[in-house]
């Protein structure tokens, strides 16, 4: 099924409806291979940008997402914020490289019900899917501990990295992510469809808002926060 | 038949790499290995006529794991398998004795050509690379040091 795909007529109505995305084909190839082999389940839609995921996510209403954390453009925690916002029943796994105590936070914050690791086996992401179809959370042992410890928990005491990302406004996020990826604010404006100079006012405003003053900062400082991959 | 086989601690890059080659009756994935050392082993035993070596892997990585099967088994060919658009990494790969650099971004369309090419001994690079670098490296591997 290619990316932004939409589904045949007569699909079965009665199946676990999931919908995946990951900008590498191969990967998504990988995914659907897994979860189509599940009797009852079945892959609605791809897509390959977070963009094309909030938007199939709201026009086919699916059970479940799979959603890579990092993609150009719009990363995964920002698109499952939106998804989440539109649609909060539908549950969303996210998938990524990296353990980090901070993506749990950002996990949970966003929406999302759990994550597995890209190493993590088959049978990980097949139990995710299933826990999260049925309203449950998914995380690994090391992140189920620190919820205990209520140190991840939404209602817990913020820690510092946190007050300052939840400043921002959604599309100011999407553009912390576009100029750390090296976009001008010329290229940014074109990419969103705004001026140049509203472009520049949301670069100063999320310079002001972070408290930092250079583009290799704003790099740094969207590393960290998994807006994009080191 | 070619036999192929995938070294990757993705799973879902194994299993993407599994489906393709499922439609063609011409390849056969006879193994994988979600590590270096579990690879480098399952080489040893099955004599793949293809590695597909992921680069980045905890422990080993990708690019000594070619040096050592290159090393222990000269006859297998092996295509490094990457999300690394870096020429430095290009080149180390084929200073290791690669003979292909599969990127994963256009893996889905290019996996059988890069395989079809290295096992008829030949070099295969991503078309996402500059065709002047690729020039550049190549040459650079085959001059004597």
């Amino acid at each position: 099924m290619a990316a932004g795909s939409r589904p045949s007529p007569g699909a079965n109505h009665g199946a676990l409806r999931i919908l995946i995305v990951d900008d590498h084909d191969i990967l998504r190839r990988g995914l659907r291979e897994i979860l189509c082999a599940k009797p009852g389940w079945e892959v609605c839609a791809e897509a390959r940008t977070g963009k094309e995921a909030v938007t199939l996510a709201e026009q086919l209403q699916p059970q479940v997402v799979v959603m890579d954390v990092s993609m150009p453009d719009l990363n995964g925690l920002e698109a499952a914020r939106r998804i989440h916002k539109a649609l909060p029943k539908t549950g969303i796994l996210i998938l990524t490289m990296h353990f980090s105590d901070q993506l749990v936070r950002e996990v949970i914050e966003c929406g999302a019900r759990g994550y597995i690791l890209k190493s993590d086996a088959d049978r990980d992401l097949v139990a995710a899917v299933d826990c999260i179809a049925n309203r449950r959370t998914f995380f690994t042992s090391r992140a189920s501990e620190m919820l205990l410890a209520g140190q991840a928990a939404p209602t817990c005491h913020v820690e510092p990295t946190v007050p300052l990302r939840s400043r921002l406004t959604s599309r100011e996020r999407e553009i912390v992510q576009l100029l750390a990826e090296g976009k001008s604010s010329k290229e940014v404006a074109a990419a969103l469809g705004i001026s140049v100079k509203t472009a520049e006012t949301h670069r100063a405003n999320i310079m002001r808002k972070l408290e930092i003053h250079s583009v290799s900062e704003l790099v740094r400082y969207a590393i960290k926060n998994q807006i994009i991959e080191a | 038949m070619p036999r192929v086989l995938i070294v990757d601690d993705h799973a879902f890059v194994r299993r993407g790499v599994q489906n393709i080659l499922s439609a063609f009756l011409d390849w056969e994935l006879c193994g994988e290995a979600g590590n270096a050392a579990d690879g480098i082993r399952m080489i040893h035993a099955l004599k793949p006529d293809v590695v597909l070596m992921d680069v980045s892997m905890p422990g080993m990585d990708g690019i000594q794991a070619t040096r050592e099967v290159r090393n222990a088994d000269p006859q297998t060919k092996i295509v490094l398998i990457t999300l690394h658009e870096s020429v430095e990494v290009l080149r180390s790969g084929f200073r290791a004795g690669a003979n292909g650099y599969l990127l994963k971004a256009d893996a889905e369309e290019e996996l059988i050509k890069a395989l079809r090419i290295v096992v008829g001994n030949g070099s295969y690079i991503s078309p996402k690379f500059d065709p002047h670098i690729v020039e550049q490296v190549l040459r650079d591997i085959q001059a004597p040091r």
